[in-house]
């Protein structure tokens, strides 16, 4: 439960409330242990909450994350920060560390919100919401978005006008403008990193025109235009508002290319794409959807019977990387590439693309540890210490990793990185005691 | 029996999961105030199981003072205990609510036919309400749970669940049918990503486990008999050392699964497989470049030129293994590369159906590239062939990478890069009553929000019993299959449902159909001081039902599926 108790001791610090540290708090706290999970978030629930449907399975993101998201947020023995940061960790000994969090004022007095949403009616403030990838526009009193946890308004006070308009609004006085930032020292016995990933930033190839071509859009916010909650109720392209019926994606972007400094294979992405483009099939029964690919990486269970499912339904797979995009007059988008089956350079038109961008990490987290050196390996994931035998030990004793903080994984892969990583937690703090 | 006068219903939309599909505003009016006025409340719900509706549903029961509670949403699989917990929050009895899917076996069973598909949803609902009406209030059980775990296969997602669980102070049964530990990884040599060799990853965890005091560890040994459930699995080992038998009883809390995998063994003549000495699987190659040193060998011939043929067994669209398995595409490259620096002259072909080197094995790839192996590729629909022209070996392919190019090579060795595949013996999973997936390999219950449990309460798997691992991959989710059984049992107390059969004494007969039926060995025969009548072994019974429908005297009940619950039921939906 979200929480204003200080200076406690808790068994683990969890950073990151996503599916990995979700399901890490869960393990600890179901086994007896305090826990407190902490997210730079408004919400709980990381990337996945904002998901459509997820793959294999074709299950809504939203069924299986907001019961555990739910669970958390009203187990007893965890205590919730969210909009708070993990400033620094000293390891004073064994089995002890303190940690310094802050947390960045709301505004809101979470208990006493009801989520009525007439301070989003009464703000004035327009501006671009980054909960929907910036699809659609939000106020600067507002709700994060309509399945977060806690389910309660906050106030983005670098837009605010300070005109007091939500104050008046709002009927239980939950709104505080003299709320202040809080730093708290804590005391913790073990911690779990599970901090995430960032998805690459599209801008960084203009070679393919995502924040110029209007048309181009990355695949999170296709995923939020085909998710229960979306914005626009259909697929719409940005530029005029048409329902699209030539979709192309291009996989790939910012991964395996060393040119943009990645290297690495995203892992998720191939299979990301052709769950939305089965989604689309659903969606837009005439629309011919294109999927531009190096290699398909369906590898996990039931992922190769998905990929072939996507062909049967009629899904085009061209191999071959695109070069470049252009736009013409009327918003389509012309896709220049190497056809590998045809052995030629090819041109297709579409009036929509959608980017499939890659996982990279979410650095700076062995910043947060003083007198101890976290190992980040060469791609600036934090590294596991003993990859094959511990996967979730990292080079400081007592300090575990969960989820996509080694790395990129998908979602079931993540659930039992999480695993491991309460597994280790658990057997440590039994071990100290 | 209480019949029920406030009940209140949810309709869920599973965002669009049902709603697309079925008219939940139409299913709401046809339920709301219907039967006889005791439906006080319907609403319609975007994620019936969001946080916040959850929180609205408790101050729902609470304000309109509801007696009973339906959800119609997905599977109960899936969620019903989610919706049984929320009514006990609410301080109503959990079994008192009552659960309908119109998700399953309504919007996605009939997604062609939204008119039908809303019909039906009523249906079940109006069905869920009339059962509503007579679910009684009922106690959970509370047994003794043993506070020790089972490990079958002490291979490396084995040992690692075993050494977990004896971390946490869980006695630990480790039961190998073999005469050695280590599995699959101690026969393997170098590893991509770790300076030790799979042999020398088992030693380090064998001298941990013999360390142990809570790990009893048995070699040659196989389980043959499983009675009992979750908390008290009564299980008897058979244990062969030198010609002689011993048997041994244990009662366990809980059972690991961490039994592997097989390679997949090419049929007879594929690809020149058993027929041509110069083709070979995977694990065979690999055995030959950790064994050998100097010149790299096969039938006195030294190698120099290696073809690699790729998804031998996998990715079959057609055939039995339709999956993809997952790490062969790394284990061949890495082999590749060992070839090539430990032994001088190799040029390595590689005839692939598109790589599958994910996240970080991606630069084993790229590195694999550098050093000049040649990659080809082929779709299913254009395999490569393998023929002998003399003492030549050829492997043939028109290679897509090359505008369909006919490319030839003559091979000193042909790899074929054969995939893990389910264990064929299946007697371990038979006698847990294990369910497997398509892919044959043992199934979890649900991928993501309950990866290492199976329809099995207190039977967990880990590794590659469950579909193709890395070593990672199997080290993970044996630390989660060991996290979950380690927090089944912790507590040393265990709640388990109340829903079994019960007999009536004065209609029984004991004439022993029930005995018969009964899959879970729960009934008894006992004498009760008047006559000879069947008991149920509470901690045994699932309430699965075979034993009622073969009741002759009707002695047999199934709590919360009552004649006049399922008579209710039926009224409702004919």
């Amino acid at each position: 439960m979200e929480n204003t108790v200080k200076n406690i001791t808790y068994d683990a610090l969890v950073i990151g409330a996503g599916i990995a540290g979700g399901e890490t708090a869960l393990n600890l706290a179901n086994t007896g242990y305090k826990v407190l999970l902490v997210d730079k978030e408004l919400s709980v629930g990381g990337k996945m909450i904002m998901l459509s449907k997820v793959f294999p399975t074709l299950d809504c993101a939203a069924c299986i994350t907001t019961p555990k998201v739910s669970e958390i947020s009203r187990h007893p023995n965890i205590t919730i920060f969210t909009g708070s940061e993990v400033g620094k960790i000293r390891k004073l000994s064994d089995n002890e560390f303190v940690a310094q969090v802050t947390r960045q004022p709301r505004y809101v007095h979470v208990e006493d919100c009801t989520a009525c949403q007439l301070c989003e009616k009464a703000c004035p403030v327009n501006v671009r919401d980054q909960y929907q990838f910036g699809l659609i526009g939000r106020k600067a009193a507002f709700i994060p978005f309509s399945i977060c946890s806690p389910k309660a308004a906050a106030i983005d006070i670098e837009n605010c006008t300070l005109c007091g308009a939500c104050e008046k609004a709002c009927p239980t006085n939950c709104i505080d403008f003299t709320m202040e930032v809080e730093t708290m020292e804590l005391h913790v016995k073990t911690v779990v990193i599970a901090t995430g990933f960032n998805l690459f930033n599209a801008e960084k190839m203009p070679r393919y025109g995502y924040g110029v071509y209007k048309n181009v859009i990355t695949a999170q916010q296709m995923e939020r235009e085909l998710a229960p909650t979306r914005p626009f109720n259909t697929v719409l392209r940005p530029s005029d508002g048409k329902v699209p019926d030539k979709i192309a994606y291009v996989l790939c972007v910012g991964s395996r290319d060393a040119s943009i400094g990645n290297p690495v294979c995203s892992q998720i992405c191939c299979m990301y794409s052709i769950k939305q483009a089965q989604l689309l099939m659903g969606t837009l029964p005439m629309a011919d959807v294109t999927i531009y690919y190096i290699n398909i990486r369906s590898f996990g269970k039931g992922f190769e019977e998905f990929y072939e499912q996507a062909k049967g339904m009629g899904v085009n797979f061209v191999k071959g990387k695109i070069g470049r995009i252009s736009e013409k007059e009327n918003g389509n988008l012309i896709l220049r590439y190497e056809d590998i089956n045809e052995g030629k350079l090819q041109e297709a038109e579409h009036d929509m693309v959608i980017l499939s961008t890659g996982v990279l990490p979410n650095t700076g987290i062995d910043k947060f540890f003083e007198n101890q050196k976290l190992q980040l390996d060469p791609y600036d994931f934090v590294a596991q210490s003993d990859m094959l035998v511990s996967p979730s030990k990292t080079s400081i004793d007592g300090v575990f990793v969960a989820g996509t903080a080694t790395g990129p994984m998908d979602i079931p892969d993540s659930i039992l990185s999480a695993g491991a990583a309460s597994s280790e937690a658990i057997s440590y703090l039994i071990q100290q005691s | 029996m209480n019949k029920k006068k406030r009940i209140g219903v949810y309709i869920c939309h599973c965002g669009g999961n049902i709603s697309d599909y079925v008219d939940v505003e139409k299913v709401r009016q046809a339920v709301d105030g219907g039967d006889a006025e005791i439906v006080v409340m319907a609403k319609t719900t975007m994620f019936a199981c969001s946080d916040a509706n959850q929180r609205e549903m408790v101050e729902d029961i609470k304000a309109n003072n509801l007696d009973g509670v339906i959800v119609s949403s997905c599977s109960p699989k899936l969620h019903m205990l989610t919706f049984r917990n929320v009514t006990e929050r609410a301080d109503l009895n959990k079994f008192t609510y009552v659960h309908a899917n119109i998700r399953e076996q309504a919007s996605w069973a009939h997604s062609d036919n939204k008119i039908g598909a809303t019909e039906k949803a009523i249906h079940l609902v109006k069905a869920a309400i009339a059962k509503s009406r007579y679910a009684d209030a009922l106690e959970t059980n509370k047994i003794k749970a043993t506070k020790t775990v089972a490990v079958i296969g002490a291979g490396v997602a084995g040992m690692k669940a075993a050494l977990s669980l004896a971390e946490k102070d869980t006695e630990v049964i480790l039961i190998e049918k073999e005469n050695h530990v280590g599995g699959r990884v101690a026969e393997w040599g170098s590893l991509f990503s770790s300076t030790e060799t799979g042999k020398e990853i088992i030693d380090r965890l064998y001298a941990e486990i013999v360390r142990h005091k809570n790990i009893t560890l048995m070699t040659n040994t196989e389980v043959f008999e499983n009675k009992g459930s979750v908390g008290n699995i009564a299980i008897k080992v058979r244990t062969i050392t030198e010609g002689t038998e011993k048997l041994t009883e244990y009662t366990v809390g809980s059972v690991l699964m961490a039994t592997g995998y097989d390679h997949y063994t090419p049929k007879e003549g594929e690809y020149g497989y058993g027929s041509t000495p110069k083709v070979i699987t995977l694990p065979e190659f690999k055995n030959m470049i950790d064994n050998q040193s100097g010149k790299l060998m096969h039938n006195g011939a030294e190698i120099k030129n290696i073809a690699y043929i790729y998804c031998v067994g996998s990715r079959q669209s057609e055939g039995e293994n339709t999956y993809c398995s997952r790490n062969c595409c790394t284990s061949t490259i890495h082999a590749a590369v060992t070839a090539k620096q430990k032994f001088s002259g190799i040029t390595n072909y590689h005839f692939t159906r598109g790589l599958r080197t994910y996240g970080k094995q991606e630069i084993l790839y790229a590195d694999s590239l550098r050093a000049g192996d040649i990659y080809l590729q082929f779709y299913e629909d254009g395999i490569p062939t393998v023929t002998n022209e003399g003492k030549k070996t050829l492997v043939k392919v028109n290679d897509v990478l090359t505008n369909n190019r006919e490319i030839e090579v003559e091979a000193d060795l042909v790899v074929l890069v054969t995939g893990m595949v389910p264990r064929a013996n299946s007697t371990i999973g038979t006698l847990f009553k294990l369910p497997k997936g398509r892919d044959n390999f043992f199934n979890e219950v649900h991928m993501k929000l309950r990866p290492v449990e199976t329809v099995i309460d207190g039977v967990t798997i880990a590794g590659a019993c469950q579909g193709p691992k890395n070593i990672t991959e199997s080290v993970n989710s044996a630390l989660s299959a060991a996290t979950k059984s380690y927090s089944i049992l912790s507590k040393g107390e265990l709640e388990t449902d109340p829903l079994v059969a019960t007999i009536d004494p004065e209609k029984c007969t004991w004439c022993g159909a029930c005995e018969a039926a009964c899959p879970f060995d729960a009934i008894l025969k006992i004498d009760n001081g008047k006559k000879i009548i069947a008991e149920i072994n509470n901690s045994v019974c699932k309430g699965c039902g075979m034993c009622a429908p073969v009741c002759e005297p009707d002695a047999i009940n199934l709590i919360a599926c009552s004649s006049p619950e399922i008579m209710s039921m039926i009224d409702a939906l004919v």
